[in-house]
């Protein structure tokens, strides 16, 4: 089995008895703007696997600044006839599919380096780019939903408790730059709120929460990509702090599916949490990592653990997720831990 | 998997402590001190040129020991102790310095920038990071910005993937409420390790240090007899035993620790640091111990007293680099005094 034939199976996987959930997106036109990520890419995966094996019919857009280096990393998607890659600045979006049916505004640099060198630029992005989208909504006379993705830390830090955040918390990032990301997707979500007012765009928003699996570049500074990264470099993995935090993930095949289900099924003004409430601290994620490689890679924690530890957690609710829309996690934890130290290997050949 | 509450102390003195002789450590010195350290139980030593990896030149001095060799022979001499670096983005190249030197067995990467450029080390830090080693990022001359704004400098290397960061009072000029509001407002806005690094100007680098500890530093560097720039830095032995006192873990042997600090004195050091006049002034004027020597050199030519030349330049908020301005400086105060004697 290679990659691709791996993300299939992801697919099919996720979509075997479910697809019907997805019917409206039949013969429809989809955009994904900031569709090259890790988000955009699974989109194409599941939409790929349902016109191929459901005969949907879905003719889908990316559209991103990286259509170069989709194109050539992932040729088996960008050269199919029932994928167009635009190129384009969310910021700009002139040559956006008039007759599209659905949206999808994904486009933010997730990369928290870049959060952190950066902030402006960062902001620019989401704020100019969400008022961009909004804008070029207003001109689509067949639109029928457009998804907005925010992020779970719009509602600031998450107190210690065994609940996850609910999609009605209270809180909100501090206001500084180095919460220029969780700040400028609050304010995204109050653009929604004010298009979905001013120009009746039918709006709702999905706040995503740690995801995991395939596409996830693994130079990225998140744990589940650094721990990755180390164990497929022979490196001991290493645990910054005391491996206490809590973190949850909801594997890409799931992910894709949960936003096409909400953007399909939802209501307009609807807020959706989209990740896993199931919380694995840092230690025993990097735990069922290594479980995965032979040799099984050492495990290190910070030189200086701090020793009054935090038990900073970040879980979403996903009461209303699974009451409303039906949505459950289908690749369990360490199946999704697998299947990415797979994928991986496959990749490194 | 091990994991405990200790305070872990680094060992600057075969890097800072090559300011107070001129870059001038051998591999001798090294192999000695290394082995020594390393006996004690000393956790992380640092080698290198003052200013780090990379730094050799004929404008910041020339090291007698290149890095290779420096890194070989410690690397030789170190099997308990982790073997660390200081990195300064500039003056150390990923391909040129870094590289090869993690290809040497490096364990420790610390990755310093002026504390108001974090940005400058992104690379550096997700480079090393990367690659397996630890990753440190330091701040200099933390006392010219306020605790905001140097958690906001320390989150940007938290961003780039540093698993703590050092703040560094290069100028010795902290009294220790400074030391207790940074650490206090890095360890409540970071998620990663705080450490702390003192220079004894005012004569507080051990009570600062153990500030630091009890605000929730868990990392602090302290040289053999305070082997280090200017008036040197927290004598290791010292903070050891006062640490010990305290009742804080640090893994060191005690005596082993007082044997390394005599060898120390013995063979590298040709006189110990201690604290002159000129580095008091520096450090109530927060201004880098590295200016002393300009200082005091041009203050002569232009028959002005040098204290005042210090108190302006820490007016002026001079930082390394910028030693020009101790020249216009020194002009103005001459021309100040011709004036008022007219």
């Amino acid at each position: 089995m290679n990659c691709q034939e791996r993300t299939r199976l992801d697919c099919l996987r996720i979509l075997n008895g479910r697809e019907e959930a997805l019917e409206q997106l039949r013969q429809s036109e989809l955009v994904v703007v900031g569709g090259t990520g890790f988000v955009g890419t699974w989109i194409a995966e599941i939409a790929a696997a349902l016109n191929d094996e459901y005969k949907f019919g879905i003719k889908l857009f990316l559209m991103s600044r990286s259509t170069d280096q989709f194109a050539n990393r992932l040729p088996h998607l960008a050269n199919r006839a029932d994928i167009h890659l635009i190129k384009s600045d969310v910021r700009q979006l002139g040559l956006f599919p008039m007759d599209a049916d659905w949206v999808i505004h994904a486009a933010a640099n997730p990369d928290i380096r870049t959060h952190a060198s950066n902030p402006l630029d960062t902001a620019s992005v989401i704020v100019e780019g969400t008022m961009s989208v909004m804008r070029t909504a207003e001109r689509l006379s067949r639109l029928r939903k457009l998804l907005y993705l925010s992020s779970g830390l719009v509602c600031g830090a998450q107190t210690a408790s065994t609940n996850g955040m609910t999609e009605n918390a209270q809180g909100a990032p501090a206001p500084e730059a180095s919460f220029i990301y969780p700040n400028a997707k609050r304010f995204a979500e109050v653009l929604c709120a004010a298009a979905r007012a001013q120009s009746r765009i039918p709006v709702l928003v999905a706040r995503p929460f740690s995801f995991i699996g395939p596409y996830q570049p693994l130079d990225t500074p998140w744990a589940q990509t650094t721990f990755l990264s180390d164990a497929l470099r022979g490196y001991p993995i290493r645990v910054l702090g005391d491996g206490q935090v809590v973190r949850s993930y909801l594997y890409g095949s799931d992910a894709a599916y949960w936003l096409l289900r909400i953007l399909t099924a939802g209501e307009s003004g609807d807020v959706v949490n989209v990740g896993s409430p199931a919380g694995v601290t840092l230690q025993n994620l990097a735990k069922e990592i290594a479980k995965n490689f032979n040799p099984s890679p050492n495990i290190m924690f910070n030189t200086a653990p701090r020793s009054n530890g935090r038990s900073a957690q970040l879980l979403p609710d996903t009461t209303h997720a699974q009451n409303e829309y039906g949505l459950s996690v289908y690749t369990p934890f360490d199946e999704a831990i697998k299947l990415t130290v797979q994928w991986h290997l496959m990749q490194a050949g | 998997m091990e994991y405990n509450h200790k305070i872990v102390i680094s060992d600057p003195t075969l890097r800072d402590g090559n300011h107070a002789v001129g870059h001038q450590l051998s591999a001798e010195h090294i192999a000695a001190y290394c082995k020594a350290a390393d006996a004690a139980g000393v956790e992380i030593v640092e080698v290198g040129h003052g200013n780090g990896l990379g730094a050799s030149s004929l404008q910041l001095g020339e090291s007698k020991t290149p890095d290779r060799v420096a890194l070989e022979v410690a690397r030789e001499n170190l099997s308990k102790s982790k073997l660390g670096i200081h990195v300064i983005p500039g003056f150390a190249t990923i391909e040129r310095d870094l590289k090869p030197a993690l290809a040497l067995g490096v364990d420790v990467v610390r990755v310093a920038a002026h504390c108001s450029e974090a940005d400058i080390c992104e690379r550096h830090i997700s480079f090393s990071r990367s690659q397996g080693v630890e990753v440190w990022g330091c701040l200099m001359m933390s006392h010219m910005i306020s605790p905001t704004l140097l958690l906001e400098q320390a989150r940007k290397m938290e961003s780039y993937g540093a698993e703590g960061v050092v703040f560094m009072d290069s100028a010795g000029h902290y009294l220790p409420e400074n030391v207790r509001r940074r650490v206090e407002t890095l360890v409540n806005g970071l998620s990663i390790e705080v450490g702390f690094h003192a220079h004894n100007n005012l004569g507080l680098a051990i009570a600062n240090s153990i500030a630091a500890v009890e605000s929730g530093a868990t990392l602090l560097d302290g040289c053999a007899r305070g082997f280090g720039a200017g008036a040197g830095n927290a004598q290791l032995e010292v903070l050891v035993a006062v640490l010990e006192r305290l009742g804080y873990s640090t893994g060191i042997d005690l005596y082993k620790i007082l044997d390394a600090a005599d060898l120390a004195e013995q063979i590298l050091m040709k006189e110990i640091p201690s604290i002159r006049s000129i580095s008091v002034v520096s450090g109530m004027a927060g201004v880098f111990s590295g200016f002393i020597k300009p200082v005091t050199r041009i203050a002569k030519e232009f028959d002005v007293d040098p204290r005042d030349v210090f108190f302006e330049l820490g007016r002026r908020k001079i930082v390394a680099g910028q030693e020009d301005i101790i020249l216009e400086v020194a002009k103005e105060l001459a021309l100040r005094a011709t004036k008022e004697g007219q």
